[in-house]
């Protein structure tokens, strides 16, 4: 039995040896395309645009609008974040399109994005509200409410984290699982030299697990971001 | 291979790997694509602007123009009168003045000619007088009667000759 966790493709020889998982190569590769899209579309900005730049303002401008109508248009300030965040999680939870591991199919990727985003609300919570008023907020509406308003806030993050990782994950075992699957049957009918039934059945899998549901829970994640971030700032 | 729900490392390298997508997304995406589209909106906006103002002061300019015409149309009016005006005055003392002048000459030719006419009769009288004495001393001569007076006044008519009589 093959497990599902993710690989390691190198081991980085100092203490006692950092493992370096396909998850952080497979960003390393996203956050290249990214960084060319950005660049090549920064590079030559004109008033009238056309082609390539139509595309660009139309991905800046929808992130910029879902910000404004989400958060209020006083907390513009947050579009770079949520649309790097947006951009990232798309790229990573199509990933799977072209037969890699989603970076968003590791728990350390997601809690990550998630204790950013925990951070962010807390941060400009207390930043915009003051710090006395915003710890005031926590023993509201009671005060003996205290410990139930810290979990709430704790499990913000797990959820974020927990939610998009299992759906994510979740997706890659049944399309990893489904591909040997489809392996087996092809030996079995005497076809192991050609595995022609794994072209075509996980077509819809593929177009569920990866097309709608990554699509699906990148704006989730970003929505629910803008959300908190904006409740624990107004 | 790594546990599927292992927290380790690669928690470390995500979260400074989205802090670096971010901070160049930021810096290469969002922030110019943004500042341009927003400063675009400004330019299209002042463009607006601009024209409504231009075409409002083409609007006045216009109306402007058209009374400034209408008033030239009118100072031509009244110039091309006052002209006309002068113009038949003119003509008139012109034709004044030359009917006093033909009167003028008229009177100093007549003046002439009632002095010539009365230089020929004062030169007639003269000559009658003389013509008189003449015959006074040629009837003194001769015996008077009745019909020798006739021949005599007949004789003097004759020499006289058929000038009129009429002054």
């Amino acid at each position: 039995m093959v497990g599902f966790g993710p690989r390691i493709v190198y081991e980085i020889p100092i203490f006692d040896g950092i493992p370096l998982s396909d998850t952080v190569v497979n960003t390393w590769i996203i956050m290249a395309i990214l960084i060319t899209f950005a660049v090549m579309a920064s590079k030559r900005l004109e008033t009238v645009p056309r082609g390539f730049q139509n595309a660009t303002e139309t991905i800046v401008e929808f992130i910029s609008n879902l910000t404004a109508q989400t958060m209020g248009s006083d907390k513009l300030f947050f579009v770079p974040y949520m649309g790097t965040l947006f951009l990232f999680l798309v790229f990573a939870n199509l990933w799977g399109l072209i037969g890699l591991r989603q970076p968003t199919a590791d728990i350390n990727t997601t809690f990550a994005l998630a204790i950013l985003t925990f951070i962010a609300i807390h941060f400009f919570g207390a930043k915009r509200k003051g710090v006395g008023t915003y710890l005031k907020g926590f023993l509201e509406p009671l005060p003996f409410l205290l410990p139930m308003n810290i979990m709430s806030e704790l499990s913000t993050p797990i959820s974020l984290a927990f939610r998009l990782f299992g759906n994510m994950v979740g997706g890659f075992i049944i399309i990893g699982l489904l591909y040997s699957a489809l392996t087996s049957f092809s030996s079995m009918i005497g076809l192991s030299f050609f595995p022609i039934l794994q072209a075509g059945a996980p077509v819809f899998f593929h177009l569920y697990f990866d097309l709608f549901s990554g699509v699906l829970h990148s704006f989730i994640f970003v929505m629910l971001s803008m959300v908190f971030i904006s409740i624990a700032m107004d | 291979m790594l546990g599927l729900v292992e927290f380790g490392w690669t928690f470390a390298f995500q979260i400074i790997n989205f802090l670096i997508l971010y901070y160049v997304l930021r810096k290469y995406l969002f922030k110019p694509v943004t500042g341009h589209m927003n400063s675009r909106t400004e330019k299209i906006e002042n463009a607006i602007k601009d024209a409504e103002n231009k075409k409002k002061e083409a609007n006045e300019l216009h109306t402007e123009y058209m009374s400034k015409l209408d008033n030239i149309k009118e100072e031509r009016n009244q110039i091309i009168k006052e002209a006309t005006r002068r113009a038949e005055e003119r003509g008139n003392e012109i034709v004044k003045a030359a009917e006093l002048d033909a009167k003028k000459i008229l009177e100093r030719a007549n003046q002439d000619i009632e002095r010539e006419r009365q230089k020929a009769i004062n030169e007639l009288k003269d000559q009658l007088s003389t013509l008189a004495i003449i015959t006074a001393s040629k009837v003194i001569e001769k015996e008077l009667d009745q019909q020798a007076h006739q021949q005599l006044i007949q004789q003097f008519i004759d020499e006289v000759g058929e000038v009129t009589w009429q002054n």
